[in-house]
């Protein structure tokens, strides 16, 4: 990879972090989902300098394209639209909340680094052909060999979960 | 030859080797690129388009159109362009500065960063991405953010009734956009939307439009749902001039508004473009392999030819998209969420269970394929 | 090992998805707004994704990471969905989102 793939790279995974960051702390919930989504546009970067081209492009159509809509669309109907009662951060957890941020980074990331230490890793160019091969016909394959239990639960996950949804919004009887 | 744009890069480096163009950094190219995209294809079409807007909504209605600035009125855009550029740079006082100056910005973003996977020609693509029409579908998703956001930082009740009624939209019809898509993937196995415009040659199985009967609905379907995702008459309810002032952008003005307009039209050109790519065989020619029937014919000529009618295709369906704009009316809330949910859904998941029948009942042979098959003696298998 | 490198190796990759995690949690545990937990809970998702792609290209070089991820993100759909027609619901019941008026046991 080249230095400018890389510096790419580090761009996507700071805008990750820093909007994140504006989603957990902005008092306004409604930059709070608009930097959500910028998030998820620097994690379809990150998913993609991974391997992971398909995936990308599903996190894009699924987060931004649906989840991020969604939620600003529920803003903007249950709030009181311009007598901004959005602002709402500061309830009692806001003391343990910072104290456990704190100390779980370093506790997660270090846990996390030692049990990738524990897994062999990957030798470097089988690490390469894998993230340069296109994953689209290995994930279809493997949904419907390795993974075709899953993949028919969340079928009947997401028709559960679309049927519930209207039933729950529906208009009063 | 390998049909991809790996072997163009590749002369391209060998060309440029020992000259000052291999010492510049990659992304330098990427960012260059991206400017020529915009300034060269994107800004002139939306300009343009304005122009051919109006002088076809004129000739529909029997009257003149502009025909002030330059010969026949052609150099209008560029003198609504300076107007707008010089307008008041605007916020309503009680709107949210920061939503609504990024708005505009997430809208252009996401309409010209469709044109990267847009093959123009056989070899010219900026990127041939291996999931190239997923990419396009999931890169325009970014407008309707940027509609919504802008529609709810202007402070205004037309605004926002159209902002939302833009984002239900453009939800619901992305579902049978994307499912209208699926029996051409089934049909040529790719994503990659070279691979499926290089299926469609005249000795192959010519467009897809015509495979089988069932890619020959799923057309209409992409293209209404397509003229649905980018907010055109007659599904123009978020801008509805008649109802809610002029929806989602009443509040925008100068440039501002100048950005949604050339989004909207950059919009509609890269959805004419997909349709033609997937649908109507993108740059191949009709009854004719240029490159087979006619080797001695310098390549670049054969290029030329191919991006020509490449846009061709496309402005013909920006056409038709303009001349629907004049000759229907709008549809209603419901019928617009019934056509889509109760019509267009449904048929387009049954289009997706044909074209897979078809499939294994001729084994992936097109309409045109079998009925030769018939004449050119017995049926047999080629 | 410099920024640059950091930033394509396991743990940078790591590094995002706990910080990512911790601020997930740190959201849901401050929000008042019904709104914002939900905001939360789809950072923590999508930490948890990082960590399945991540771990899928460096260290097993095969598809498995990608497919588990692949299912969070369609389960995370489903849950904003349902999480969200559960939000209006309760706004149309109690004219307001905050989670801590969701106090009643039936209605």
């Amino acid at each position: 990879m080249t230095n400018g793939m890389k510096w790419i790279l580090l761009i996507a995974e700071l805008l990750t972090v820093g909007s994140a960051l504006i989603v957990a702390i902005n008092p306004n919930i409604l930059y709070s989902a608009v930097f959500l989504l910028f998030s998820f546009l620097g994690i379809a970067v990150m998913y993609l300098f991974a391997g992971a081209d398909f995936l990308a492009g599903v996190q894009v159509v699924v987060y931004v394209g649906g989840v991020t809509i969604l939620i600003l669309f529920a803003i903007m109907l249950t709030q009181w639209l311009y007598r901004l009662k959005l602002k709402d951060i500061g309830s009692k957890f806001v003391v343990p909340g910072v104290v456990l941020a704190l100390g779980l980074v370093p506790f997660l990331h270090r846990g996390l680094t030692q049990l990738g230490k524990m897994v062999q890793a990957a030798p470097p160019e089988k690490m390469a052909e894998f993230a340069a091969s296109p994953k689209t016909a290995m994930i279809g394959k493997a949904l419907l060999t390795n993974y075709v239990l899953p993949f028919e639960a969340v079928t009947i996950l997401l028709l559960g979960a679309l049927v519930g949804a209207v039933w729950l919004a529906r208009p009063k009887a | 030859m390998p049909v991809n744009s790996a072997l163009f890069a590749q002369s391209l480096t060998q060309w440029t080797q020992g000259t000052w163009f291999a010492s510049v950094p990659i992304w330098v190219w990427a960012l260059v690129s991206a400017l020529i995209i915009i300034y060269m294809l994107a800004l002139p079409f939306g300009g343009i388009a304005t122009y051919v807007e109006r002088k076809i909504a004129a000739d529909l209605q029997d009257r003149i159109g502009p025909n002030r600035v330059g010969p026949l009125g052609i150099f209008q855009f560029a003198a609504d362009a300076i107007k707008m550029i010089s307008k008041e740079d605007y916020v309503p006082p009680g709107g949210d500065r920061f939503l609504f100056n990024i708005a505009p910005v997430l809208v252009v973003v996401g309409s010209c960063a469709g044109f990267v996977a847009l093959p123009l020609g056989q070899y010219l693509v900026a990127g041939d991405i291996n999931i190239g029409v997923f990419y396009i579908m999931a890169i325009t998703t970014i407008i309707a953010p940027g509609i919504l956001l802008g529609s709810w930082a202007s402070e205004n009740k037309w605004s926002l009734l159209g902002g939302l009624r833009s984002a239900a939209q453009i939800v619901s019809y992305e579902i049978p956009v994307a499912l209208s898509i699926v029996p051409i993937i089934l049909i040529s196995g790719s994503l990659q939307i070279g691979e499926i415009v290089k299926q469609q040659g005249w000795h192959d199985h010519f467009w897809n439009v015509f495979h089988n009967p069932f890619t020959f609905i799923s057309f209409f379907i992409l293209f209404v749902g397509g003229l649905a995702e980018t907010n055109r008459i007659p599904f123009d309810l978020p801008e509805a001039e008649s109802e809610l002032v002029s929806g989602f952008n009443t509040e925008f003005s100068g440039m501002r508004f100048g950005l949604y307009a050339l989004g909207e039209f950059v919009d509609v050109f890269v959805m004419c473009a997909l349709v033609t790519s997937l649908y109507l065989g993108g740059w191949q020619i009709p009854f004719l392999e240029l490159d087979k029937f006619w080797v001695t014919l310098p390549s670049g000529l054969i290029a030329l030819i191919h991006v020509s009618f490449f846009l061709g295709k496309t402005f013909l369906l920006v056409f038709v998209v303009m001349w629907l704009r004049w000759t229907l009316p709008r549809l209603r809330v419901d019928q617009l969420m019934g056509l889509c949910w109760k019509g267009m859904v449904p048929v387009a998941l049954f289009n997706i269970l044909g074209t897979a029948i078809w499939m294994w009942a001729f084994k992936g042979q097109s309409m045109l394929q079998v009925v030769s098959g018939l004449f050119s003696g017995g049926g047999g298998s080629h | 090992m410099n920024l640059l490198d950091f930033s394509n190796s396991i743990e940078g990759y790591l590094l995002v998805s706990s910080i990512l995690l911790t601020l997930g949690i740190f959201s849901v545990l401050t929000r008042k707004n019904a709104i914002g937990i939900l905001l939360g809970v789809e950072l923590i998702l999508n930490a948890a994704g990082i960590n399945f792609v991540a771990f899928s290209k460096f260290h097993s070089a095969a598809i498995d990471g990608q497919m588990v991820t692949l299912f969070i993100i369609l389960i995370a759909a489903a849950e904003a969905a349902v999480a969200l027609a559960i939000i209006l619901r309760f706004y149309r019941l109690k004219q307001t989102i905050d989670a801590d008026e969701a106090s009643l046991l039936r209605n």
